[in-house]
Protein backbone atom coordinates (compact mmCIF):
# COMPACT_ATOMS: atom_id res chain seq x y z
CA UNK A 1 0.00 0.00 0.00
CA UNK A 2 2.61 2.41 0.98
CA UNK A 3 6.64 2.82 -0.89
CA UNK A 4 9.09 1.90 1.15
CA UNK A 5 10.88 5.07 0.87
CA UNK A 6 8.06 7.13 2.77
CA UNK A 7 7.85 10.19 -0.10
CA UNK A 8 3.89 9.55 -0.23
CA UNK A 9 2.00 12.16 2.35
CA UNK A 10 -0.68 11.86 3.72
CA UNK A 11 -3.44 14.11 2.64
CA UNK A 12 -4.20 16.76 5.29
CA UNK A 13 -7.69 18.73 5.01
CA UNK A 14 -9.44 21.27 6.67
CA UNK A 15 -12.81 21.78 7.86
CA UNK A 16 -15.54 22.72 4.97
CA UNK A 17 -13.03 21.15 3.06
CA UNK A 18 -14.93 19.19 -0.07
CA UNK A 19 -13.32 15.47 -0.18
CA UNK A 20 -15.47 13.85 -3.02
CA UNK A 21 -18.64 14.73 -4.84
CA UNK A 22 -19.07 10.96 -5.46
CA UNK A 23 -22.67 9.72 -4.92
CA UNK A 24 -21.78 6.19 -3.84
CA UNK A 25 -19.59 7.13 -0.77
CA UNK A 26 -20.83 7.09 2.29
CA UNK A 27 -19.58 10.20 5.08
CA UNK A 28 -17.80 8.74 7.62
CA UNK A 29 -16.49 9.96 11.05
CA UNK A 30 -15.28 13.45 10.76
CA UNK A 31 -17.46 14.52 7.79
CA UNK A 32 -20.54 16.01 6.87
CA UNK A 33 -22.76 15.10 4.27
CA UNK A 34 -24.24 18.20 2.16
CA UNK A 35 -25.58 18.79 -0.94
CA UNK A 36 -24.27 16.00 -2.53
CA UNK A 37 -21.18 17.14 -1.23
CA UNK A 38 -18.99 15.28 1.47
CA UNK A 39 -16.98 17.77 3.48
CA UNK A 40 -14.42 17.35 6.31
CA UNK A 41 -15.22 19.30 9.81
CA UNK A 42 -11.98 18.21 11.24
CA UNK A 43 -8.38 18.91 10.71
CA UNK A 44 -7.07 15.94 9.93
CA UNK A 45 -6.30 13.11 7.67
CA UNK A 46 -8.44 12.06 4.81
CA UNK A 47 -8.95 8.20 4.92
CA UNK A 48 -11.16 5.29 2.20
CA UNK A 49 -12.20 2.81 3.64
CA UNK A 50 -14.73 0.75 1.15
CA UNK A 51 -17.49 3.04 1.11
CA UNK A 52 -17.05 5.13 3.82
CA UNK A 53 -14.44 8.32 4.09
CA UNK A 54 -13.17 9.53 7.20
CA UNK A 55 -11.44 12.19 8.24
CA UNK A 56 -9.21 11.60 11.50
CA UNK A 57 -9.06 14.48 13.54
CA UNK A 58 -5.51 15.50 14.27
CA UNK A 59 -5.94 17.65 17.16
CA UNK A 60 -8.46 17.89 19.78
CA UNK A 61 -8.53 17.30 23.63
CA UNK A 62 -11.96 16.40 24.73
CA UNK A 63 -12.98 12.62 25.50
CA UNK A 64 -16.58 12.00 25.58
CA UNK A 65 -17.69 9.10 28.18
CA UNK A 66 -18.65 5.61 26.53
CA UNK A 67 -20.16 3.03 28.45
CA UNK A 68 -17.31 0.37 29.15
CA UNK A 69 -14.00 2.32 28.85
CA UNK A 70 -11.13 2.36 31.44
CA UNK A 71 -10.30 5.70 31.93
CA UNK A 72 -7.89 7.32 34.37
CA UNK A 73 -9.41 10.25 36.54
CA UNK A 74 -8.15 12.53 39.28
CA UNK A 75 -10.29 13.34 42.77
CA UNK A 76 -10.92 17.35 42.30
CA UNK A 77 -13.84 17.14 44.96
CA UNK A 78 -15.30 15.11 48.30
CA UNK A 79 -18.61 15.50 49.62
CA UNK A 80 -19.95 13.31 52.13
CA UNK A 81 -22.05 10.83 49.67
CA UNK A 82 -19.64 10.99 46.82
CA UNK A 83 -16.36 11.68 44.92
CA UNK A 84 -16.12 14.00 41.78
CA UNK A 85 -13.56 13.28 39.22
CA UNK A 86 -11.86 14.92 36.52
CA UNK A 87 -11.32 12.51 33.40
CA UNK A 88 -10.38 15.45 30.96
CA UNK A 89 -14.18 15.50 29.13
CA UNK A 90 -16.00 18.35 29.14
CA UNK A 91 -18.23 16.83 32.46
CA UNK A 92 -16.66 15.88 35.84
CA UNK A 93 -17.96 11.83 36.50
CA UNK A 94 -19.28 11.19 39.67
CA UNK A 95 -17.85 8.22 42.15
CA UNK A 96 -20.56 6.70 44.21
CA UNK A 97 -19.37 4.71 47.50
CA UNK A 98 -21.43 1.87 46.42
CA UNK A 99 -19.05 1.30 43.66
CA UNK A 100 -16.13 0.90 45.27
CA UNK A 101 -14.69 -2.22 45.56
CA UNK A 102 -13.18 -1.84 48.98
CA UNK A 103 -16.53 -2.07 50.66
CA UNK A 104 -16.72 -6.10 50.63
CA UNK A 105 -13.51 -5.52 53.08
CA UNK A 106 -15.03 -2.85 55.49
CA UNK A 107 -18.26 -5.45 55.63
CA UNK A 108 -15.97 -8.55 56.93
CA UNK A 109 -13.84 -6.67 59.22
CA UNK A 110 -16.69 -4.58 61.14
CA UNK A 111 -19.86 -6.29 61.84
CA UNK A 112 -23.36 -5.08 62.26
CA UNK A 113 -22.87 -1.03 60.48
CA UNK A 114 -25.48 0.92 59.91
CA UNK A 115 -26.17 2.07 55.66
CA UNK A 116 -24.76 5.52 56.84
CA UNK A 117 -22.07 4.21 59.10
CA UNK A 118 -20.86 2.01 55.80
CA UNK A 119 -20.90 4.60 53.60
CA UNK A 120 -18.67 6.92 56.07
CA UNK A 121 -16.39 4.47 56.36
CA UNK A 122 -16.11 4.19 52.37
CA UNK A 123 -15.66 7.66 51.92
CA UNK A 124 -12.59 7.69 53.64
CA UNK A 125 -10.64 5.35 51.36
CA UNK A 126 -10.00 7.99 48.86
CA UNK A 127 -8.99 11.31 49.03
CA UNK A 128 -9.05 15.08 47.18
CA UNK A 129 -5.67 14.53 44.29
CA UNK A 130 -6.31 10.69 44.58
CA UNK A 131 -5.21 9.04 40.90
CA UNK A 132 -7.31 6.47 40.01
CA UNK A 133 -8.66 3.24 36.81
CA UNK A 134 -12.12 3.51 37.05
CA UNK A 135 -14.45 2.29 34.52
CA UNK A 136 -17.41 4.06 32.72
CA UNK A 137 -20.69 2.40 33.93
CA UNK A 138 -23.27 5.15 32.36
CA UNK A 139 -22.93 8.07 30.75
CA UNK A 140 -23.10 9.84 27.23
CA UNK A 141 -22.68 13.35 26.04
CA UNK A 142 -26.03 14.21 27.46
CA UNK A 143 -25.42 12.84 31.31
CA UNK A 144 -22.98 12.83 34.16
CA UNK A 145 -20.75 9.65 33.86
CA UNK A 146 -21.02 7.46 36.53
CA UNK A 147 -17.80 5.21 37.88
CA UNK A 148 -16.63 2.20 39.08
CA UNK A 149 -13.79 0.80 40.75
CA UNK A 150 -14.95 -2.63 40.81
CA UNK A 151 -13.09 -4.90 38.15
CA UNK A 152 -10.30 -6.35 37.35
CA UNK A 153 -7.08 -4.11 37.44
CA UNK A 154 -9.16 -0.85 38.64
CA UNK A 155 -8.23 0.97 41.99
CA UNK A 156 -6.07 3.52 43.25
CA UNK A 157 -2.52 3.99 41.92
CA UNK A 158 -0.14 4.49 44.45
CA UNK A 159 2.84 5.13 42.18
CA UNK A 160 3.73 5.85 38.75
CA UNK A 161 3.62 8.46 36.34
CA UNK A 162 0.55 9.82 34.40
CA UNK A 163 1.02 11.84 31.21
CA UNK A 164 -1.81 12.92 29.64
CA UNK A 165 -1.27 13.38 25.68
CA UNK A 166 -4.51 14.39 22.80
CA UNK A 167 -7.49 12.19 22.93
CA UNK A 168 -7.32 11.12 18.97
CA UNK A 169 -3.55 10.10 18.71
CA UNK A 170 -4.25 7.27 21.51
CA UNK A 171 -4.88 4.38 19.02
CA UNK A 172 -0.99 5.60 17.46
CA UNK A 173 0.46 4.70 20.85
CA UNK A 174 -1.52 0.85 20.50
CA UNK A 175 -0.37 0.58 17.08
CA UNK A 176 -1.83 -1.85 14.94
CA UNK A 177 -2.22 -5.06 16.59
CA UNK A 178 -0.55 -4.05 19.35
CA UNK A 179 2.69 -3.30 17.66
CA UNK A 180 3.55 0.05 19.15
CA UNK A 181 3.15 -0.72 22.59
CA UNK A 182 4.58 -4.32 22.55
CA UNK A 183 7.84 -2.04 21.27
CA UNK A 184 7.98 0.45 23.74
CA UNK A 185 7.49 -2.40 26.55
CA UNK A 186 10.15 -4.47 25.04
CA UNK A 187 12.87 -1.86 24.62
CA UNK A 188 12.21 0.25 28.12
CA UNK A 189 11.15 -2.48 30.65
CA UNK A 190 8.08 0.12 32.07
CA UNK A 191 4.98 -1.27 32.46
CA UNK A 192 2.46 0.49 30.70
CA UNK A 193 -1.57 1.13 30.96
CA UNK A 194 -3.12 3.17 28.17
CA UNK A 195 -6.16 4.82 29.49
CA UNK A 196 -9.04 5.89 26.39
CA UNK A 197 -9.03 9.56 28.00
CA UNK A 198 -5.80 10.44 26.56
CA UNK A 199 -4.06 9.37 30.23
CA UNK A 200 -1.27 7.01 30.31
CA UNK A 201 0.78 5.42 33.20
CA UNK A 202 4.08 4.30 33.08
CA UNK A 203 5.72 2.83 36.23
CA UNK A 204 9.74 1.23 35.33
CA UNK A 205 12.42 0.03 37.07
CA UNK A 206 14.74 3.33 37.21
CA UNK A 207 13.56 6.51 36.55
CA UNK A 208 16.09 6.26 33.19
CA UNK A 209 13.92 4.72 31.66
CA UNK A 210 10.84 6.12 32.33
CA UNK A 211 12.51 9.37 31.11
CA UNK A 212 13.02 7.75 27.92
CA UNK A 213 9.56 6.03 27.39
CA UNK A 214 7.73 9.35 28.22
CA UNK A 215 9.99 11.05 25.69
CA UNK A 216 9.36 8.56 22.96
CA UNK A 217 5.22 8.64 23.87
CA UNK A 218 5.75 12.41 22.95
CA UNK A 219 7.45 11.51 20.21
CA UNK A 220 4.67 9.35 18.63
CA UNK A 221 1.86 12.06 19.68
CA UNK A 222 3.87 14.65 17.99
CA UNK A 223 4.41 12.96 14.17
CA UNK A 224 1.32 10.82 14.67
CA UNK A 225 0.62 11.61 10.63
CA UNK A 226 3.68 10.42 9.52
CA UNK A 227 4.92 7.41 7.76
CA UNK A 228 6.78 4.09 9.36
CA UNK A 229 6.27 5.37 12.71
CA UNK A 230 6.62 1.70 14.54
CA UNK A 231 10.11 1.97 13.02
CA UNK A 232 11.35 4.88 13.86
CA UNK A 233 10.19 4.66 16.90
CA UNK A 234 12.09 1.66 17.45
CA UNK A 235 15.29 2.70 15.61
CA UNK A 236 14.77 6.18 18.18
CA UNK A 237 14.83 3.47 21.37
CA UNK A 238 17.67 1.79 20.31
CA UNK A 239 19.79 5.08 19.55
CA UNK A 240 18.61 6.53 22.52
CA UNK A 241 19.44 3.88 24.94
CA UNK A 242 23.13 3.61 23.23
CA UNK A 243 23.47 7.77 23.90
CA UNK A 244 22.14 6.93 27.51
CA UNK A 245 24.42 4.09 28.48
CA UNK A 246 21.26 1.92 29.03
CA UNK A 247 21.21 -1.55 29.07
CA UNK B 1 -0.10 72.88 28.75
CA UNK B 2 1.94 70.43 26.59
CA UNK B 3 -0.26 68.91 23.84
CA UNK B 4 -0.43 65.53 22.96
CA UNK B 5 1.05 65.17 18.80
CA UNK B 6 -2.05 64.06 17.19
CA UNK B 7 -1.80 61.30 14.40
CA UNK B 8 -1.07 62.58 11.08
CA UNK B 9 -3.75 62.96 8.28
CA UNK B 10 -4.01 62.95 4.45
CA UNK B 11 -6.72 65.12 3.13
CA UNK B 12 -6.58 62.94 -0.16
CA UNK B 13 -7.27 58.87 0.66
CA UNK B 14 -6.76 58.25 -2.92
CA UNK B 15 -3.94 59.67 -4.50
CA UNK B 16 -3.54 60.75 -8.21
CA UNK B 17 -2.03 57.80 -9.76
CA UNK B 18 -4.99 55.59 -8.41
CA UNK B 19 -3.25 54.48 -5.63
CA UNK B 20 -3.92 54.27 -2.24
CA UNK B 21 -1.90 56.11 0.75
CA UNK B 22 -0.05 52.74 1.58
CA UNK B 23 0.87 52.03 -2.61
CA UNK B 24 -2.02 49.65 -2.66
CA UNK B 25 -4.63 49.47 -5.95
CA UNK B 26 -8.62 49.61 -4.88
CA UNK B 27 -9.11 45.82 -4.46
CA UNK B 28 -5.97 45.05 -3.18
CA UNK B 29 -5.63 43.31 0.27
CA UNK B 30 -2.64 44.49 3.18
CA UNK B 31 0.07 41.51 3.63
CA UNK B 32 -1.69 38.60 5.55
CA UNK B 33 -0.11 35.95 7.31
CA UNK B 34 -1.10 33.52 9.95
CA UNK B 35 -0.12 30.21 11.97
CA UNK B 36 -1.39 27.99 14.17
CA UNK B 37 -0.64 26.28 17.47
CA UNK B 38 1.46 29.32 19.22
CA UNK B 39 0.37 28.81 22.82
CA UNK B 40 1.18 26.16 24.49
CA UNK B 41 -0.91 26.70 27.42
CA UNK B 42 -4.16 26.28 25.68
CA UNK B 43 -6.39 23.72 23.88
CA UNK B 44 -5.95 25.50 20.28
CA UNK B 45 -4.24 28.65 19.38
CA UNK B 46 -3.86 30.99 15.99
CA UNK B 47 -1.81 33.98 15.27
CA UNK B 48 -3.04 36.65 12.84
CA UNK B 49 -0.97 39.66 11.03
CA UNK B 50 -3.16 41.46 8.97
CA UNK B 51 -1.49 44.91 7.49
CA UNK B 52 -0.29 46.49 11.13
CA UNK B 53 -3.18 44.19 12.61
CA UNK B 54 -1.41 41.92 15.49
CA UNK B 55 -3.97 39.18 16.93
CA UNK B 56 -3.62 36.34 18.99
CA UNK B 57 -6.56 34.17 19.89
CA UNK B 58 -6.91 31.29 22.33
CA UNK B 59 -9.49 28.25 23.23
CA UNK B 60 -9.80 26.51 26.24
CA UNK B 61 -12.74 23.76 26.56
CA UNK B 62 -15.30 22.60 25.89
CA UNK B 63 -15.48 22.66 29.26
CA UNK B 64 -17.88 23.18 32.58
CA UNK B 65 -19.44 26.25 32.63
CA UNK B 66 -19.36 28.78 35.38
CA UNK B 67 -21.06 30.83 36.45
CA UNK B 68 -23.81 26.84 36.04
CA UNK B 69 -26.85 29.18 35.38
CA UNK B 70 -25.29 30.16 31.63
CA UNK B 71 -25.15 27.03 30.62
CA UNK B 72 -27.94 25.37 28.14
CA UNK B 73 -29.19 22.18 28.64
CA UNK B 74 -29.47 21.28 24.95
CA UNK B 75 -26.22 22.89 23.30
CA UNK B 76 -23.28 24.46 24.43
CA UNK B 77 -22.06 28.28 24.50
CA UNK B 78 -19.14 29.52 22.96
CA UNK B 79 -17.79 33.27 24.54
CA UNK B 80 -15.59 35.24 23.19
CA UNK B 81 -13.64 38.05 25.26
CA UNK B 82 -12.14 40.48 23.38
CA UNK B 83 -9.19 42.40 24.73
CA UNK B 84 -6.76 45.02 23.76
CA UNK B 85 -3.37 45.62 25.04
CA UNK B 86 -2.93 49.42 26.00
CA UNK B 87 -0.03 49.62 24.27
CA UNK B 88 -1.89 48.33 21.19
CA UNK B 89 -3.69 52.37 19.51
CA UNK B 90 -2.13 55.59 19.34
CA UNK B 91 -3.42 56.57 22.75
CA UNK B 92 -3.11 54.41 25.43
CA UNK B 93 -6.42 52.23 25.67
CA UNK B 94 -8.01 51.37 29.41
CA UNK B 95 -7.31 48.01 29.94
CA UNK B 96 -11.03 47.56 31.72
CA UNK B 97 -13.62 46.49 29.27
CA UNK B 98 -15.71 49.22 27.31
CA UNK B 99 -18.54 48.37 25.47
CA UNK B 100 -16.82 48.54 22.22
CA UNK B 101 -15.39 45.48 23.79
CA UNK B 102 -18.58 43.65 24.85
CA UNK B 103 -19.99 44.95 21.17
CA UNK B 104 -16.98 43.12 19.30
CA UNK B 105 -17.08 39.98 21.49
CA UNK B 106 -20.85 39.46 20.73
CA UNK B 107 -20.09 40.04 16.98
CA UNK B 108 -17.59 37.31 16.67
CA UNK B 109 -19.55 35.04 18.66
CA UNK B 110 -22.97 35.60 16.56
CA UNK B 111 -20.66 34.84 13.37
CA UNK B 112 -19.01 31.93 14.65
CA UNK B 113 -21.87 30.05 15.96
CA UNK B 114 -23.05 28.79 13.03
CA UNK B 115 -20.19 27.18 11.90
CA UNK B 116 -20.13 25.15 15.31
CA UNK B 117 -21.56 21.96 16.24
CA UNK B 118 -22.61 23.20 19.54
CA UNK B 119 -25.32 20.64 20.08
CA UNK B 120 -22.39 18.04 21.01
CA UNK B 121 -21.47 19.54 24.13
CA UNK B 122 -24.64 20.51 26.16
CA UNK B 123 -23.76 22.22 29.62
CA UNK B 124 -20.28 23.29 28.39
CA UNK B 125 -18.42 26.42 27.54
CA UNK B 126 -15.73 27.01 24.96
CA UNK B 127 -13.83 29.88 25.47
CA UNK B 128 -12.50 31.81 23.43
CA UNK B 129 -9.95 34.56 24.42
CA UNK B 130 -8.47 37.40 21.87
CA UNK B 131 -5.67 39.76 22.65
CA UNK B 132 -4.76 42.42 20.28
CA UNK B 133 -1.55 43.37 20.47
CA UNK B 134 -1.35 45.92 17.32
CA UNK B 135 -4.30 47.68 16.31
CA UNK B 136 -4.70 49.05 12.59
CA UNK B 137 -7.97 49.09 11.41
CA UNK B 138 -9.95 46.25 10.79
CA UNK B 139 -9.46 44.27 14.02
CA UNK B 140 -12.80 42.66 14.40
CA UNK B 141 -12.31 41.48 10.92
CA UNK B 142 -8.98 40.06 11.28
CA UNK B 143 -10.38 39.05 15.22
CA UNK B 144 -13.31 36.10 13.56
CA UNK B 145 -10.50 35.13 11.25
CA UNK B 146 -8.04 34.38 13.73
CA UNK B 147 -11.03 32.93 16.43
CA UNK B 148 -11.94 30.76 13.43
CA UNK B 149 -8.43 29.14 13.14
CA UNK B 150 -8.01 28.72 16.94
CA UNK B 151 -11.25 26.28 17.16
CA UNK B 152 -10.24 24.56 14.32
CA UNK B 153 -6.49 23.41 15.72
CA UNK B 154 -8.38 23.07 19.46
CA UNK B 155 -10.47 20.08 16.95
CA UNK B 156 -13.95 21.26 17.23
CA UNK B 157 -15.64 20.38 15.23
CA UNK B 158 -16.65 22.72 12.51
CA UNK B 159 -18.65 23.23 9.18
CA UNK B 160 -15.81 25.47 7.30
CA UNK B 161 -13.53 27.93 8.28
CA UNK B 162 -14.51 31.98 7.88
CA UNK B 163 -12.70 35.10 6.85
CA UNK B 164 -13.18 38.15 7.84
CA UNK B 165 -12.24 41.23 5.80
CA UNK B 166 -13.71 45.27 4.98
CA UNK B 167 -14.64 47.19 2.34
CA UNK B 168 -15.36 50.98 2.38
CA UNK B 169 -15.57 54.10 0.58
CA UNK B 170 -12.85 56.82 0.47
CA UNK B 171 -12.77 59.85 -1.46
CA UNK B 172 -16.18 58.27 -3.71
CA UNK B 173 -14.60 55.06 -4.94
CA UNK B 174 -14.61 51.52 -2.80
CA UNK B 175 -11.91 50.23 -1.68
CA UNK B 176 -11.27 46.75 -0.18
CA UNK B 177 -9.88 45.74 3.17
CA UNK B 178 -9.48 49.75 5.04
CA UNK B 179 -6.73 50.50 6.88
CA UNK B 180 -7.03 52.68 10.33
CA UNK B 181 -6.65 55.80 8.38
CA UNK B 182 -9.41 54.88 5.78
CA UNK B 183 -11.60 53.31 7.90
CA UNK B 184 -11.96 56.84 10.36
CA UNK B 185 -11.26 59.14 7.51
CA UNK B 186 -13.66 57.83 4.73
CA UNK B 187 -17.24 57.62 3.84
CA UNK B 188 -18.57 54.57 4.48
CA UNK B 189 -16.63 51.19 5.89
CA UNK B 190 -18.38 47.42 5.69
CA UNK B 191 -16.90 45.13 7.67
CA UNK B 192 -17.97 41.46 6.41
CA UNK B 193 -17.18 37.55 7.21
CA UNK B 194 -17.60 34.76 4.82
CA UNK B 195 -18.19 31.31 5.40
CA UNK B 196 -15.81 29.98 2.75
CA UNK B 197 -18.16 26.38 2.42
CA UNK B 198 -20.34 28.21 0.35
CA UNK B 199 -19.45 32.10 0.30
CA UNK B 200 -22.38 32.72 2.59
CA UNK B 201 -22.02 35.97 4.75
CA UNK B 202 -22.24 35.47 8.27
CA UNK B 203 -21.52 39.02 9.33
CA UNK B 204 -22.39 42.13 7.83
CA UNK B 205 -22.12 45.85 9.64
CA UNK B 206 -22.53 49.14 8.15
CA UNK B 207 -21.72 52.45 8.77
CA UNK B 208 -21.69 55.58 6.69
CA UNK B 209 -23.37 56.33 2.98
CA UNK B 210 -23.71 54.11 -0.01
CA UNK B 211 -26.13 53.06 -2.47
CA UNK B 212 -27.46 49.65 -3.62
CA UNK B 213 -25.24 49.23 -6.77
CA UNK B 214 -21.93 50.02 -4.24
CA UNK B 215 -23.17 47.45 -1.59
CA UNK B 216 -23.14 45.24 -4.65
CA UNK B 217 -19.67 45.74 -5.82
CA UNK B 218 -18.36 46.28 -2.15
CA UNK B 219 -19.54 43.23 -1.48
CA UNK B 220 -18.19 41.31 -4.55
CA UNK B 221 -15.00 42.79 -4.00
CA UNK B 222 -15.08 41.56 -0.34
CA UNK B 223 -15.68 37.74 -1.57
CA UNK B 224 -12.68 37.83 -3.72
CA UNK B 225 -10.21 39.23 -1.35
CA UNK B 226 -11.21 36.44 1.46
CA UNK B 227 -10.42 33.64 -0.94
CA UNK B 228 -6.91 35.85 -1.40
CA UNK B 229 -7.14 35.31 3.10
CA UNK B 230 -8.75 31.72 3.01
CA UNK B 231 -6.00 30.26 0.71
CA UNK B 232 -3.25 31.51 3.21
CA UNK B 233 -5.02 29.96 6.44
CA UNK B 234 -5.44 26.24 4.51
CA UNK B 235 -0.94 27.63 3.71
CA UNK B 236 -0.65 27.69 7.41
CA UNK B 237 -2.51 24.82 8.29
CA UNK B 238 -0.69 22.03 5.76
CA UNK B 239 2.18 23.93 6.86
CA UNK B 240 2.38 23.21 10.23
CA UNK B 241 1.85 19.16 9.62
CA UNK B 242 4.00 18.84 6.45
CA UNK B 243 6.95 20.24 8.00
CA UNK B 244 7.20 17.29 10.61
CA UNK B 245 6.49 15.31 7.76
CA UNK B 246 9.69 16.25 5.66
CA UNK B 247 11.53 16.00 8.78
CA UNK B 248 10.83 12.54 9.64
CA UNK B 249 11.28 11.72 5.80
CA UNK B 250 15.54 12.38 6.47
CA UNK B 251 14.76 10.45 9.91
CA UNK B 252 13.94 7.46 7.21
CA UNK B 253 16.68 7.96 5.66
CA UNK B 254 19.58 7.63 8.15
CA UNK B 255 17.56 4.59 9.58
CA UNK B 256 17.64 2.87 6.75
CA UNK B 257 21.84 3.19 6.37
CA UNK B 258 22.36 2.14 10.06
CA UNK B 259 20.00 -0.79 9.72
CA UNK B 260 21.88 -2.11 7.17
CA UNK B 261 25.26 -1.66 9.34
CA UNK B 262 23.84 -2.97 12.27
CA UNK B 263 22.20 -6.13 11.14
CA UNK B 264 25.57 -7.44 10.22
CA UNK B 265 27.36 -6.76 13.63
CA UNK B 266 24.69 -6.68 16.55
CA UNK B 267 22.35 -9.43 15.88
CA UNK B 268 24.08 -11.86 18.25
CA UNK B 269 24.74 -9.59 21.18
CA UNK B 270 21.95 -7.56 21.86
CA UNK B 271 19.52 -10.79 21.89
CA UNK B 272 21.90 -11.76 24.89
CA UNK B 273 21.83 -8.34 26.36
CA UNK B 274 17.28 -8.15 26.22
CA UNK B 275 17.35 -11.50 27.54
CA UNK B 276 19.65 -10.88 30.47
CA UNK B 277 17.37 -7.90 31.13
CA UNK B 278 14.20 -9.60 30.80
CA UNK B 279 15.30 -12.22 33.69
CA UNK B 280 16.36 -9.33 36.35
CA UNK B 281 13.48 -7.55 35.87
CA UNK B 282 11.12 -10.73 36.11
CA UNK B 283 12.85 -11.36 39.44
CA UNK B 284 12.00 -7.59 40.92
CA UNK B 285 8.30 -7.00 42.74
CA UNK B 286 7.43 -3.40 41.49
CA UNK B 287 3.77 -2.93 42.08
CA UNK B 288 2.67 -3.77 45.29
CA UNK B 289 -1.16 -4.44 44.81
CA UNK B 290 0.09 -6.37 41.47
CA UNK B 291 -2.52 -4.61 39.22
CA UNK B 292 -1.50 -7.40 36.09
CA UNK B 293 -2.42 -4.75 33.21
CA UNK B 294 -1.04 -7.22 30.98
CA UNK B 295 -3.30 -10.01 31.25
CA UNK B 296 -4.62 -11.33 28.06
CA UNK B 297 -8.26 -10.98 28.62
CA UNK B 298 -7.58 -7.08 29.22
CA UNK B 299 -5.15 -6.74 26.07
CA UNK B 300 -7.97 -8.73 23.71
CA UNK B 301 -10.40 -6.35 24.68
CA UNK B 302 -8.32 -3.11 23.87
CA UNK B 303 -6.76 -4.70 20.49
CA UNK B 304 -10.44 -5.53 19.64
CA UNK B 305 -11.77 -2.28 20.31
CA UNK B 306 -8.81 -0.35 18.46
CA UNK B 307 -8.37 -2.90 15.68
CA UNK B 308 -11.21 -1.18 13.40
CA UNK B 309 -9.51 2.17 13.72
CA UNK B 310 -6.13 1.14 13.07
CA UNK B 311 -6.24 -0.54 10.50
CA UNK B 312 -7.38 2.31 7.77
CA UNK B 313 -4.85 4.45 9.85
CA UNK B 314 -1.91 2.44 9.97
CA UNK B 315 0.14 2.27 6.69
Amino acid sequence: MVESNGAQTREIVYPGQVISTDPEKIPGRGTIKENGKILSIFIGIKEEYGKYLNVVPLRGQIYTATVGDKIIGKIIERTPVKWILDINSNVEAILKPSDVMEKEKIETKSKRLSKREEETEIMKLFNVGDVLIVKVISGDRLSTPLLTTIGEGLGKLNDGIVLQIEVPKIPRIIGKQGSMINILKKYTNCKIFVAKNGRIWVRGKTFEYEQLLIEAIYKIEKESHTFKLTDRIEYYLKEEKKKRGLK
Amino acid sequence: MPILLPEKKHEKLILENGKRLDGRDLDEIRPFKCEIGVLSNTDGSAYVEHGGNKIFAGVYGPREVHPKHLGLPDRGVLKVYYRMATFSVHERASPAPNRRALEISKIIEDAITPTLFLELYPDSAIEVYVMVIAASGGTRCASTTAVSLALADAGIPMKTLVAGLAAGKANGKIILDCSDEEDKAGEADIPCVIQMKDEKICLLQFDGDMTPEELDTAISLVKKGAKQIFQKMTEAIHQKFENIQKETELEIEKMIQQQDIDSINNIESTIENETEMKNEYDNIDINKKDFDFNNIDNKKNKLEEFDEEEEDFEQ
